[in-house]
């Protein structure tokens, strides 16, 4: 390096083009790291987003696109499947938060007592395997597990002797939402449980050897030490499943295709019948709009209230 | 009646029942009933892969001649084999893609200090948090007008925008557990800027890039909403999107089915199974501010 002959400027990475390029690429560090992950998510990102928001615009019902700006809009609170859409779609991810949080919680709790931690791997193990299936696998296969005729779990309740015959389960519309939030939660509950673990563990011994001298009960315990301090991941395992819940396309489409008669119909299934089996664009679009403003607010509004709580939480 | 004597009186009775919850045999209890529900569907769909079609009708609980004839009505009749090869090809095409530029652009946000840098990573948050299901249409109406429909490109571009802000939040969540100063030294020994990242920061955060890739990985090989949209034929399915086709027959094959299952679950059960600790890693480690 020192024996290179140079003319003019050199800058701190030595002459020549690579001494440029290193001089650039040093001045430049962060466009040149951040720079291609902002341009591709401009393409695939913003792009579409914008895309969205110009399509809800657009009347595409029937051929070709006009402007009109509030079509779509007023068709969405005017369709009565719509609402059932909204009912559907707040039952279903509510259900699934409270039984995905709940089992978490107990099997967390459970996992917790354990000392041994190679059985509490292989426990979080098998628990984890749900949560790799693909959720239009869940969707079939739970389908296919609540079938009236070929179900097993129908087979099962003849067996016990509990059914005379086959129940229908998909085809009732309270047992299918039933069968669909249990799906649901089926592949969130390791998630749940994850979270809620990590929160357990980082509660410090000192607090529970403090309850233990001043004569607390398991249960006063687990009510002023334990559940305080898992607030925060209570609020973060509450927000995310209730999130990807409310979105959800894949298990209630792939177990009930969003029937009986539209009695588990998310708002997911609700987006994709009119923008990609309709080809009503517009209208998808609008609607989607409606679902990503729903999810921003109470994401954000959450996000707020948490950073709040957590002041008080840390004192 | 000694109030102090009664309080611990009451004491024991209370926690004698509390004593019995957090026994030993009531925990393992929990955890094999959580077990159960976790699995059974899986070794349901596993004794089915092995039934005859006779079999399925027959609601034997076991296979009673197991036969691998499910898997090769599934792997080789219905073409599913080319869907494995095409999730192999998305997923890592994907997961490569993903890390590759978001893991500098996570070092960027643990580091520098620049113009709008909060809005600008606040901006990846919200992506993250925005519900894919809007990006349906729009990416159906790009994908027909650009001919990427049923390409395998349309589903790795989907990937990017679905994993891009969260291998992003991920990294830049380990990059700021490794201290400044590590990136300090490197300089005054004289490394350039982009050296220090490569050479001496990275090394350190590759727990946190296996998390990432593994995550990523999964994600990817799992993903539906997209897949199904963009995809309608075998030259670019993927597995959950073949699988879900078995259900649209008028007399469902359930052991082909369960057989096309399996193949699909059995690549990311091995996963979990051997990379416990990076999901666990992974899925806290994108959750912390």
């Amino acid at each position: 390096m020192a024996t290179e002959e140079y003319e003019g400027e050199v800058g701190p990475h030595g002459g020549g083009l690579t001494g440029a390029v290193s001089d650039w690429v040093n001045d430049h560090i962060r466009t040149v790291l951040l720079g291609p992950s902002l341009v591709a998510l401009f393409v695939v990102f913003i792009y579409p987003a914008v895309m969205l928001l110009w399509l809800s615009l657009q009347n595409t019902r029937g051929f070709g696109e006009t402007f009109e700006p509030a079509y779509n809009y007023g068709r969405i609170f005017t369709d009565p499947t719509f609402w059932n859409a909204v009912e559907k779609t707040l039952i279903y991810s509510f259900g699934s938060l409270f039984v995905s949080v709940s089992a978490g919680l107990v099997i967390a709790l459970a996992l917790n007592k354990l000392l041994n931690q190679r059985l509490r791997d292989a426990y979080s193990t098998l628990i984890l395997i749900s949560w790799a299936v693909p959720l239009s696998i869940v969707g079939v296969t739970w389908q296919w597990m609540f079938d009236g005729q070929l179900g097993v779990v129908n087979q099962v309740l003849v067996d016990l002797g509990i059914l005379e015959t086959g129940y229908s389960w998909l085809s009732n519309s309270v047992s299918a939402m039933v069968v669909v939030i249990l799906a649901d939660s089926w592949s969130r509950i390791p998630f749940a449980t994850i979270v809620l673990l990590a929160g357990l563990q980082s509660i410090p011994q000192d607090m529970y050897d403090a309850a233990k001298t001043d004569g607390a009960t398991t249960w006063q315990t687990f009510r002023h030490v334990t559940l305080p301090y898992l607030r925060p991941s209570f609020f973060v395992a509450g927000l995310i499943t209730w999130m990807f819940a409310f979105r959800a396309f894949a298990i209630p489409y792939s177990t009930t295709g969003g029937g009986p008669g539209g009695a588990t119909e998310t708002l997911a299934i609700y987006i994709h019948r009119f923008g990609i089996q309709l080809l009503d664009y517009g209208f998808a679009s609008a609607v989607s709009v409606f679902l990503v403003a729903v999810t921003l607010v109470v994401a954000t509004a959450y996000v707020y209230f948490i950073l709040e709580q957590m002041e008080e939480i840390e004192v | 009646m000694a109030g102090a004597e009664f309080g611990l009186d009451q004491y024991r009775r209370r926690q004698r029942l509390w004593d019995a919850v957090e026994s030993r045999y009531v925990v393992h209890l929990v955890l094999f009933a959580a077990v159960f529900f976790a699995i059974s569907p899986l070794v349901w769909q596993l004794l089915t892969s092995f039934k005859t079609q006779q079999g399925v009708l027959a609601l034997t609980y076991l296979p009673l001649d197991p036969t691998l004839a499910a898997y090769e009505r599934a792997l080789i009749d219905r073409g599913f084999w080319r869907a494995v090869v095409n999730s192999v090809i998305i997923a890592s095409a994907s997961t490569a893609i993903v890390m590759v530029l978001g893991t500098p652009a996570g070092y960027v946000f643990s580091r520098f200090r620049f113009p709008f840098d909060n809005a600008v990573f606040v901006f990846v948050l919200f992506t993250r948090l925005f519900p894919p299901i809007g990006l349906v249409t729009p990416y159906y109406r790009i994908m027909t007008t650009t001919g990427l429909l049923n390409t395998k490109t349309g589903i790795v571009i989907a990937n990017v925008y679905l994993w891009l802000p969260l291998v992003i939040y991920i990294m830049r969540n380990f990059f700021i557990t490794i201290p400044q100063s590590l990136d300090e030294a490197a300089r005054v020994d004289g490394c350039t800027k982009i050296q220090a990242f490569w050479h001496v920061v990275f090394p350190v955060v590759l727990p946190g890039f296996a998390a990432g890739t593994i995550l990523t990985f999964l994600y990817s090989w799992r993903e539906f909403l997209f897949a199904f949209t963009v995809s309608t034929d075998l030259t670019s399915m993927t597995i959950p999107v073949a699988t879900f086709l078995f259900v649209g027959d008028a007399g469902i094959d359930w052991a082909a089915m369960a057989a096309a299952s399996i193949v699909s679950v059995i690549p990311s059960a091995l996963v979990v199974v051997f990379f416990q600790r990076y999901i666990v890693v992974g899925m806290t480690g994108g959750l912390k501010g």
